[in-house]
């Protein structure tokens, strides 16, 4: 089976590993394996990107170069914050030449201890961005392509009406990330269309969702998370996809705090790509950690059908 | 103390009408160089520039319009590649490359045609004469 | 030897304070060749003038210096001097001691040294000046005018008023340009077709011009005053010589085909006109739409037409012309509303272009005037105008103001609350520019007296909810985030250069800047002149423009011509480049560094020759001559070596 390489981030890990799992469950049913790499720290998460200094972009440059230095091009995420910080310092390293340089001379300096980090013996290489960062979106449109996805699919979500949300990190600052229009995305579209499933064009799809503001001014996230809900269920959303850890929390379980202050608010449940994907590709409804969900999911898993008829919700 | 000769290849409509703009503003500047207009800056041969080396001169600038402002669309663009080979050139010469001066000046900047030739002249007193040398193997 | 005459001006003190004008004078009596030297006050003055042309004929002049100010002042008044007696103007040159030397030096010895070399280099270059004569070029005194707009109507009226001959190309079937499309023209609110169709009828009918129209440029070959055109005309499938534009034929197709001309908010039949009044008045086929041409079956408009003028067979025809000048009036297009993903990508119905909206407000448009809105036709009674769509945006749209938005934008608020009394137009705005005659007293009139609502503030984002189109801005005087439920959206698109001007520019070899629009020889003192001779420019092909501008422009593009055919023949200065025979090798260098095709290359001899008509004497294919076969005349290699040793100081 193909390998990819495989950076699960730190959310993946901790409070969202029933996402992970999903995602490598449904990477063994469309035949590549998510190959998560053997050492890996944080990515650093926004600050690298967010300001100009350059000791900040050693960690992701450390992690793309150990990718690179085991002799592989390609790098699979599946967060949207991790894909951002890690594609956003690689296009750094390729296009900022006094970021390059600076950066390996301290990734130079810490190469005795990097046998610790890496067991390799190769002579030193400067890290110049050769490594591509895919997010798992990306490669299942560009390398799986929607018609493999389709060729998988033995759940059927026929009639099921998806609304895909973008958030904000994964589709900007377009210049550097150029996975899709920022303004008018198809991505996640072209996705849940494969599924079989029906897609609900609505206004606020690449509206913000509060993100860290859901720590630090609670309110201002719940009114957000509000606007894109209710606007995806005027147009008739069943379900919400996304591919971001973050929003996925926020939608989900901000959902109790938006019941509390929109008494006209009705709950909608919120689906990562991966569930959506491996509960597609036949993965047991038991393997996919809903009940960590804030919003219960049957009703939408009573709408999926498989060849024996309704399927197991229990 | 060494008193620099320049010679001086002008295009007319930029930076002739420049080192012109330069007197109608009367700025004031070191009589060194003496002004040979050319249609184009384009019109320099290399050989005019190793001429006036071994002529006596101790600097020569070429002066051009800006670049996309060519009168005759991208004369200014050749000049700075010849530019750019004669410096090598100048190089097995041994003449200092400093001695050679490509500018863009615009009809517009009287002020910077005087600042180059201060600049200029400045230049070439730091660095004395040529070496006799390197003006015989010029010529 | 020559016999040279070098004349020193004081040009009153402004020379003789800083130079010793004497001493220049007697120094240069002693320079090889100079008969003759004295200095005098004011050598431009009619006795200075009278003293060079005495001189000449008594001391037998061939060569005259004259140590003075700027060439560009005076060469000219010198030459002529000259000339009247018999001296070839060309052996007359201007040593510029003035701008160049007594202005820019305080030192009196050195400035004099100065002064003397700067002599002695024009002294070594008139030794060695030939005689010269411009080069004369013929001149075929028929104009071609590029595109039937506005710009291009007036341009070739103008010309043919003068009594040359116009041909005016136009790729459409009609003239008339965006013009025809808008409904009344700011700040007098005059209706635009009852400006503009008198004078489209006045070019189709003017003796002197000869409209092709659906036809193309297709190749241009030749220089000033010598062009060959090749001209595509479109087949129309329509024998315009016999259809008397009866419109049965329209009527009758079954086709239906959205009208490029109403901005795609009504709809023709595949034979059609684009407008009512258009000239000529006359339909043709769309062969990509029409059902016979598609299927092989149908030929309605075929059996309808008495007079048989349907040519389904018709092919496409090429025409061969001469000109001698050339106006390119290609025009503009506006940003497509698809590009403006942030704004809908075109796929919300009732959010339209200006150009759309003009045709809304038009009385002979799709809703005969009345405001309706695309989607489902109700009358909206908000609506939001968003200037600077696409303009003032360099990080991803276009970096340049379009200029006309804000006057037309303010123009579609203030009809459209004369037609929707009830109405609340909101205009969102970066600054109001409104730099013409009339132009601030409109935007105050609409401001302050009509109730428009102008907010100073750019839009985020326009979706789609519901029947309404929700527009998400801000006020940056309020500091405060807008939200407008609107009922429909009209974006000022930015003013854009068209695709097909692109191709164009190509064939006719003439410049465009990095926006697309047309390069003017010089963006000041050139306006309507192209740097190639003999090309001319007018209308929003050359920048975003409006009507008056566009119209003076035009008219100043065809004066450019009828005083190029004022002429019998075109002179060309013969300072230009020339080859020795005997040198050159056939290396072609000098063929890949012409900027104006003037260098050949001769098969036959095995030598690069020089055409002389297009030569502009730049000189750098002389530079590029590896043997030396190339000289540039009264500037050759050896002139340049003796000028560079005169002006260090040595013989």
């Amino acid at each position: 089976m193909a390998k990819v390489a495989y950076y699960p981030g730190c959310a993946l890990k901790d409070r969202s590993s029933h996402l992970d799992r999903s995602a490598r469950d449904a990477a063994v049913r469309l035949g590549f394996e998510l190959d998560e790499l053997e050492t890996w720290t944080c990515c650093g998460a926004v600050p690298p990107v967010s300001e100009e200094r350059v000791m900040n972009l050693i960690a992701s440059s450390r992690i793309l170069k150990s990718v690179r230095d085991s002799g592989r091009d390609t790098l699979v995420t599946i967060c949207d914050f991790c894909y951002n910080t890690l594609k956003r310092v690689n296009y750094r390293i390729r296009n900022d030449e006094v970021a390059r340089r600076r950066v390996n001379s301290y990734l130079a300096e810490e190469a005795p201890q990097r046998d610790y980090i890496e067991k390799d013996d190769s002579p030193w290489n400067d890290y110049l961005g050769e490594v591509r960062v895919l997010h798992l979106m990306e490669y299942l449109r560009d390398v799986v392509g929607y018609d493999g996805i389709a060729k998988g699919v033995v759940r059927s979500f026929k009639g099921v009406r998806i609304a895909p949300y973008y958030g904000c990190v994964m589709l900007r600052p377009h210049k550097e990330i150029q996975l899709d229009n920022p303004e008018n995305p198809s991505i996640i579209e072209g996705f849940v269309e494969a599924l079989g499933a029906e897609v609900v064009r609505y206004p606020y799809r690449t509206e913000c969702c509060g993100s860290y503001l859901s720590v630090s001014s609670p309110d201002t996230s719940t009114r957000l998370c509000y606007r894109i809900l209710t606007s995806a269920q005027q147009h008739g959303a069943q379900a919400m996809v996304m591919s971001c850890p973050l929003c996925f929390h926020n939608l989900d379980t901000r959902q109790k705090a938006i019941s509390e202050a929109y008494p006209d608010f009705r709950p909608i449940p919120v689906f990562y790509f991966s569930q959506l994907l491996s509960l597609a590709l036949g993965v047991g409804v038991e393997d996919q950690g809903f009940e960590k969900h804030y919003v219960d999911v049957t009703p939408v898993l009573e709408m999926i059908r498989d060849g024996s008829g309704r399927v197991d919700t229990e | 103390m060494h008193e620099p000769r320049i010679v001086c290849f002008l295009c007319t409509w930029c930076t002739s009408a420049g080192a012109d703009l330069a007197g109608t503003s009367r700025l004031q500047y070191t009589p060194s160089g003496v002004n040979i207009r050319f249609m184009c800056s384009s019109r320099v041969d290399p050989e005019h520039v190793l001429w006036a080396f071994r002529e006596g001169a101790d600097g020569v600038l070429i002066g051009g319009c800006h670049p996309g402002d060519c009168h005759y669309q991208d004369g200014n663009y050749r000049t700075h590649a010849r530019v750019a080979l004669l410096h090598r050139l100048l190089d097995d010469f041994g003449i200092d490359r400093e001695r050679l001066r490509l500018e863009w000046i615009s009809a517009a900047e009287g002020t910077k045609f005087a600042r180059v030739m201060n600049e200029f002249t400045e230049e070439l007193r730091s660095l004395g004469p040529i070496k006799l040398a390197a003006r015989e193997m010029a010529e | 030897m020559k016999r040279i005459g070098v004349f020193v001006c004081h040009c009153g003190i402004n020379i003789a304070d800083t130079v010793d004008v004497k001493r220049v004078a007697e120094e240069a009596s002693r320079m090889p060749g100079v008969v003759f030297a004295r200095d005098y006050i004011y050598m431009c003055s009619d006795p200075g003038q009278a003293l060079v042309r005495e001189t000449i004929s008594q001391e037998k002049l061939d060569g005259v210096i004259i140590a003075a100010c700027s060439p560009s002042l005076h060469e000219s008044t010198f030459r002529a001097a000259a000339q009247e007696v018999g001296l070839n103007p060309w052996q007359v040159e201007i040593a510029n001691i003035r701008e160049q030397c007594s202005w820019v030096h305080t030192d009196r010895k050195k400035a004099t040294d100065k002064a003397i070399r700067i002599v002695s280099t024009m002294v070594e270059k008139t030794l060695l000046n030939e005689s010269l004569s411009p080069i004369p070029v013929r001149i075929t005194k028929r104009a071609l005018v590029i595109g039937g707009g506005i710009a291009g109507i007036q341009a070739a009226l103008d010309i043919a008023d003068s009594g040359h001959e116009v041909i005016l190309v136009e790729k459409d079937s009609s003239i008339g340009g965006h013009m025809a499309q808008l409904s009344e023209t700011f700040p007098t609110l005059d209706c635009s077709q009852c400006i503009l169709t008198p004078k489209m009828v006045a070019a189709g009918k003017h003796r002197n011009i000869r409209l092709m129209t659906y036809s193309e440029v297709e190749e241009v070959s030749g220089y000033v005053g010598n062009f060959n055109v090749r001209i595509r005309r479109k087949a129309p499938f329509v024998d315009w010589s016999v259809c008397t534009g009866c419109g049965l034929c329209m009527e009758k197709c079954p086709a239906k085909v959205p009208s490029e001309f109403d901005r795609g908010l009504s709809t023709h039949g595949a034979i059609y006109v684009p407008f009512p009044q258009a000239v000529p008045n006359k339909p043709v086929i769309d062969r990509d739409s029409c059902i016979y041409f598609r299927t092989g079956k149908c030929r309605l408009c075929e059996k309808v037409c008495e007079i048989g003028a349907i040519r389904f067979e018709q092919e496409d025809e090429i025409i061969e012309e001469e000109v001698g000048a050339i106006v390119a009036a290609p025009g503009y297009d506006t940003l497509p509303v698809t590009e403006l993903k942030e704004y809908g990508s075109g796929e919300v119905p009732d959010v339209i272009d200006g150009l759309a909206f003009e045709r809304l407000l038009s009385a002979s448009g799709p809703t005969g005037g009345e405001v309706r809105r695309p989607s489902d036709g109700k009358v909206p009674k908000e609506v939001v105008f968003v200037q600077c769509a696409g303009s003032r945006d360099p990080e991803r749209y276009k970096p340049y103001c379009s200029k006309i938005c804000c006057m037309y934008t303010t123009k579609h608020a203030l009809l459209y609350k004369h037609r929707v009394h009830d109405g609340q137009p909101y205009i969102f705005y970066i600054d109001i520019r409104t730099g013409g005659k009339g132009y601030e007293e409109f935007y105050h009139r609409a401001e302050q007296e009509e109730g428009i609502i102008y907010l100073r503030g750019k839009v985020a984002k326009i979706f789609q909810d519901g029947d309404k189109t929700v527009v998400w801005g801000t006020d940056t005087l309020s500091g405060r985030n807008v939200e407008i439920e609107a009922d429909l959206v009209v974006l000022a698109t930015a003013v854009v250069s068209r695709d097909s001007t692109g191709e164009l520019v190509k064939k006719l070899r003439i410049q465009t800047g990095p926006n697309g629009f047309l390069s003017e020889a010089h963006p000041k003192l050139r306006p309507v002149e192209s740097i190639n001779s003999g090309f001319f420019i007018a209308g929003a092909a050359q920048g975003p423009k409006d009507i008056p501008e566009t119209v003076a422009q035009a008219s100043g593009a065809a004066c450019k011509v009828i005083s190029l055919f004022s002429r019998d023949h075109l002179e060309q200065d013969p300072a230009i480049a020339w080859v020795d025979e005997e040198l050159c090798g056939g290396c072609r260098i000098c063929v890949s560094v012409c900027p104006y095709d003037a260098r050949e290359f001769d098969e036959e001899r095995g030598i690069a020759t020089v055409n002389e008509a297009l030569c502009e004497g730049c000189g750098s294919c002389v530079a590029a001559c590896a043997c030396g076969a190339t000289q540039q005349r009264n500037l050759s290699d050896s002139q340049i070596r003796r000028m560079v040793t005169a002006s260090l100081g040595g013989e």
